[in-house]
């Protein structure tokens, strides 16, 4: 996201901690969208999704006063929120890991495509100056890694529901994903 | 705490709490560690901000109006929970988010004006769950219905060559005297109304036969809806009674 972008939604949430209604209907209007997306891909139902929307930002209302700037961008603070509500709701016993319906390369592999004309899901990150990084490290992973840390983040699988999506052992799963996320940590130049 | 003094252990659960693959009892856990370590929320706002761009490739999708009217009303102190989405407003959210084509809504429209005053409620659910497959999955279609409460209740099954369709009541009551349930295609196309797929035979298991083989006879219905009809069973060109459950149709592989 642009700085110019991140400098206006900081304002607004600053704005929302004085309690200024207009600021955060702006801040939704601005938003809402990519967290809904975010979160009924994470939970495969839109009333769920719609549900923990407005919860999300009635808690993104009430703590906008604790939000700060120097830790973390706007809008990753406010992805964190929905997120965190979504993987809870994904604990609850009843609900069921749905994988169906969707193109097996796009929805389990989404960075896995080459960078085109096409505006893919790995051009689309490449768009956003401060993800290109994320992307060329994201391209540097085995598929196989690659592909269990993008089903656990954007479709909220568990270990053991990576284990039984990817047909692989737990134990194997498990490694790659730890694996994973060490070998992004080492290219985003994390120490 | 056995994590303090550990930094790679404490940055490999913040990676995977961000990342979602620290669940249940292991999250709530660390959670409890995040309130009073400094440190520990850093390592999480890292990674938060490592992983955060990967939400930029998710599509934005614009929730319905309905959404922002709850949520303001839960700005004034007012813990009044959000109303509950009228069958109308429901049609009006498939309408606004594309999920689906007008027909769908003429097809529930008809049924709707046709049965009044019994009209039901049924919100709109358009999951399919669906067990993650096993390797020894025919192919196939799976529709799982769900009631107004949005409670899984009619499952469908039919393999691609086949022209029986499996089916089974989960904890359905029975249609009662004088009634039978009888299952529909939606097309989702304007001005199509939905397609009978026959009737139901009581108990909680039965197959039915389809018209034909089930990638001719299903393909063209992306959601699938159970109606209460009154007896005798005569097949219908649309139906009469209300809707009680329906959901997605899928084809699995």
């Amino acid at each position: 996201m642009d700085p110019h972008k991140n400098k206006e939604l900081a304002d607004l949430l600053a704005a929302c901690g004085r309690r200024d209604r207009a600021a955060f209907a702006r801040l939704y209007q601005a938003t809402s969208a990519q967290l809904f997306g975010v979160a009924i891909r994470m939970l495969r139902r839109e009333d769920l999704a719609e549900e923990i929307l407005q919860e999300c930002y009635v808690s993104i209302w009430n703590n906008a006063a604790g939000y700060t700037a120097a830790l973390s961008a706007p809008m990753t603070w406010m992805t964190s929120i929905v997120r965190n509500r979504c993987l809870d709701s994904l604990r609850r016993p009843n609900m069921e890991v749905v994988l169906s319906g969707r193109d097996a390369d796009e929805a389990e592999d989404p960075l896995a495509a080459m960078p085109s004309d096409a505006p893919g899901p790995l051009a689309q990150l490449q768009s956003a100056s401060d993800a290109r990084a994320l992307a060329r490290c994201l391209a540097a992973l085995e598929p196989k890694m690659r592909q269990a840390i993008a089903l656990a983040f954007f479709d909220g699988l568990s270990h053991s529901e990576l284990a039984a999506h990817m047909r692989q052992p737990l134990g194997t799963v498990k490694t790659w994903v730890r694996r994973g996320l060490e070998r992004l940590r080492a290219c985003l130049g994390g120490d | 705490m056995k994590y303090r003094n550990k930094p790679e252990l404490q940055d490999r659960l913040a990676a995977e709490y961000v990342l979602g693959t620290l669940r249940g009892r292991a999250r709530a856990r660390f959670e409890g560690w995040l309130r009073e370590d400094a440190v520990l929320r850093r390592a999480v706002a890292e990674w938060e901000a490592r992983l955060g761009p990967l939400t930029e490739a998710v599509a934005p999708i614009a929730p319905p109006q309905r959404v922002w009217q709850a949520i303001e009303s839960r700005l004034d102190g007012s813990a009044a929970p959000a109303p509950r989405a009228s069958f109308w407003e429901s049609l009006a959210f498939w309408r606004a988010t594309g999920l689906i084509a007008s027909g769908m809504a003429a097809a529930l429209l008809v049924t709707v004006a046709t049965q009044k005053p019994q009209v039901v409620e049924v919100p709109v659910v358009r999951s399919v769950e669906v067990p993650v497959p096993s390797t020894s999955m025919q192919p196939s279609y799976v529709s799982m219905l769900r009631d107004e409460a949005g409670n899984v209740v009619f499952i469908a099954y039919a393999a691609r060559q086949s022209d029986e369709l499996w089916i089974k009541k989960v904890g359905m009551d029975e249609p009662g005297e004088g009634k039978h349930y009888h299952l529909w295609g939606l097309t989702m196309k304007p001005g199509e109304p939905p397609q009978s797929l026959g009737v139901i035979p009581p108990g909680e298991k039965a197959t039915i036969k389809l018209a034909a083989v089930a990638d001719k006879s299903l393909a063209d219905f992306p959601a699938l809806a159970l109606s209460l009809e009154p007896m005798p069973p005569v097949p219908r060109s649309e139906p009469v009674g209300p809707v009680v459950a329906k959901g997605d149709c899928q084809k699995f592989w």
